[in-house]
């Protein structure tokens, strides 16, 4: 079978892969890199469990072959913490009781993540709509609001 | 009892799955698509954002033959303004037509159905060709291009041909793509009219929904006032995006307060011809159908 090479930047590391012409984003990065953070959904992308930020953008890795994205940037839930220290955002996660299964947290981190990056102020609708594509049936989606919400007055000026 | 393995690498792989033979292409220019698609035309899956795509090849709902990958064709994601026309790449994804202060501004029905589209991870995939060569009658663009007049160039080994949006669906999922033919732009007319568009969406919920129906609305307004052409197209209802000539043509030459709502909304209900599916039965899609008609033409009224 064909292999594909692709060169991947994934939390900042650098990795030359050769996948099948058929290996989703999510596989390489569970099966081949053991970045087991990005969780299995639904695989059809409706659940938003295996969001990793692409490029700069949250994207479903069940919807992207690996083979796609060569030379590309991935950031995974585990490239959050740099240097033992968590990201605001999860601290804000765990101050707010935004976890209780946890299988949903690592994609909502994302994208939340995501919506940070690019508006590192954002109204509530604003973040209500970045974490539209994610599921969580544990919450009821209002710890994990207020805990974005939070860390966002905390980096900011406010 | 099997013994499960303490090293991650014994594990079974989640991917493994049986490989066939692919080959796979990333062209980076038309040229080289086009020798492309003329070498193995009957073998290429194309794969554009691959939103649907992968549900579907995930779903093993077909097989997969040579992957085409359109990702690296820059000149596809353009999107360029001319006086008379707005040209827009095929892979120009759902993100920057929801992003575009000019989108927004020229065609805010095209504008605000892009930003409807599944979630923030499907719109930054999702693209605007993969969504009309998908040609479901459930694709969120396609009543709001109906809307705008688009017309679709579409490029093969044999040269282009550039058709109207509202010849190109033939079905649920068809088209009248030939092999080998792949959709390279938009073409949107720009006229020197006042616009009056709606859009509106129905769904079981907000986001990631596939609509049960949908309703897309312009109407050009002349200098006296009059409303010089009318469009009226309904998603998720018929086989094929569906204009509802009949409407358009009794609401032309009035003024907007004019416009006989109840009549409208009456014939756009009959006009289509929904199924019972799981977004919904026949009856109710006619009674939305309904309802979203007045809705509509009562907000670009003011009535």
């Amino acid at each position: 079978m064909q292999k594909v090479k692709v060169s991947l930047t994934v939390n900042r590391k650098k990795y030359n892969l050769k996948v099948d012409p058929d290996e989703r984003l999510l596989d390489t990065l569970r099966d081949r890199l053991h970045l087991f953070g990005v969780k299995e959904g639904c695989s059809i992308g409706e659940c938003g469990a295996c969001t990793v930020i692409l490029d700069g953008k949250a994207v479903n890795s069940c919807m992207v072959y690996t083979f796609q994205i060569d030379g590309s940037q991935v950031l995974t839930v585990e490239g959050l913490e740099i240097d033992g220290r968590l990201d605001p955002l999860q601290l804000s996660f765990i101050e707010h009781q935004a976890v209780q299964c946890g299988f949903c947290t690592p994609g909502m981190l994302m994208s939340a993540k995501a919506l940070l990056n690019k508006n590192p102020n954002p109204d509530k609708e604003a973040i209500k709509t970045a974490i539209e594509g994610n599921l969580c049936r544990c919450t009821g989606y209002q710890q994990i609001i207020e805990a974005i919400e939070a860390s966002t007055k905390k980096d900011g000026s406010e | 009892m099997k013994k499960q393995s303490e090293n991650v690498k014994d594990r079974p792989r989640t991917s493994g799955r049986d490989f066939k033979q692919y080959k796979y292409f990333r062209p980076k220019s038309k040229e080289e698509l086009i020798r492309i698609i003329n070498d193995f035309q009957k073998d290429l899956t194309i794969i554009a954002g691959g939103t649907d795509l992968l549900v579907a090849n995930y779903q093993k709902l077909y097989e997969i033959k040579n992957w085409l990958d359109l990702n690296l064709l820059n000149e596809f994601k353009n999107i360029k303004m001319f006086d008379d026309k707005v040209e827009i790449g095929s892979m120009v994804t759902h993100q920057r037509l929801s992003k575009l202060d000019q989108i927004k501004e020229l065609f805010p029905v095209l504008h605000q159905a892009a930003a409807d589209v599944g979630s923030p991870q499907i719109r930054s995939r999702g693209t605007i060709g993969g969504n009309i060569v998908t040609s479901s009658p459930a694709g969120d663009l396609l009543p709001p291009l109906l809307i705008y007049d688009a017309q679709l160039k579409i490029i093969s080994g044999e040269g282009s041909r550039v058709v109207d949006a509202n010849e190109f669906f033939t079905g649920p999922k068809k088209n009248i793509l030939k092999e080998g033919e792949i959709l390279e732009k938009i073409i949107i007319p720009l006229k020197e009219e006042v616009y009056r568009g709606a859009w509106i969406k129905v769904g079981k919920r907000k986001a990631l929904i596939i609509s049960s129906i949908s309703l897309a609305l312009n109407l050009s307004i002349d200098r006296s006032n009059l409303i010089k052409k009318a469009r009226i197209c309904i998603g998720s209802a018929a086989p094929v995006p569906l204009r509802i000539k009949t409407a358009e043509q009794a609401i032309l030459k009035k003024e907007l307060t004019e416009i006989n709502i109840e009549e409208i909304a009456q014939i756009v209900s009959e006009e289509i011809s929904p199924i019972d599916d799981i977004r919904g039965t026949a009856k109710y899609r006619r009674q939305v159908a309904l309802n979203i008609t007045r809705k509509a033409l009562s907000e670009v009224t003011n009535q």
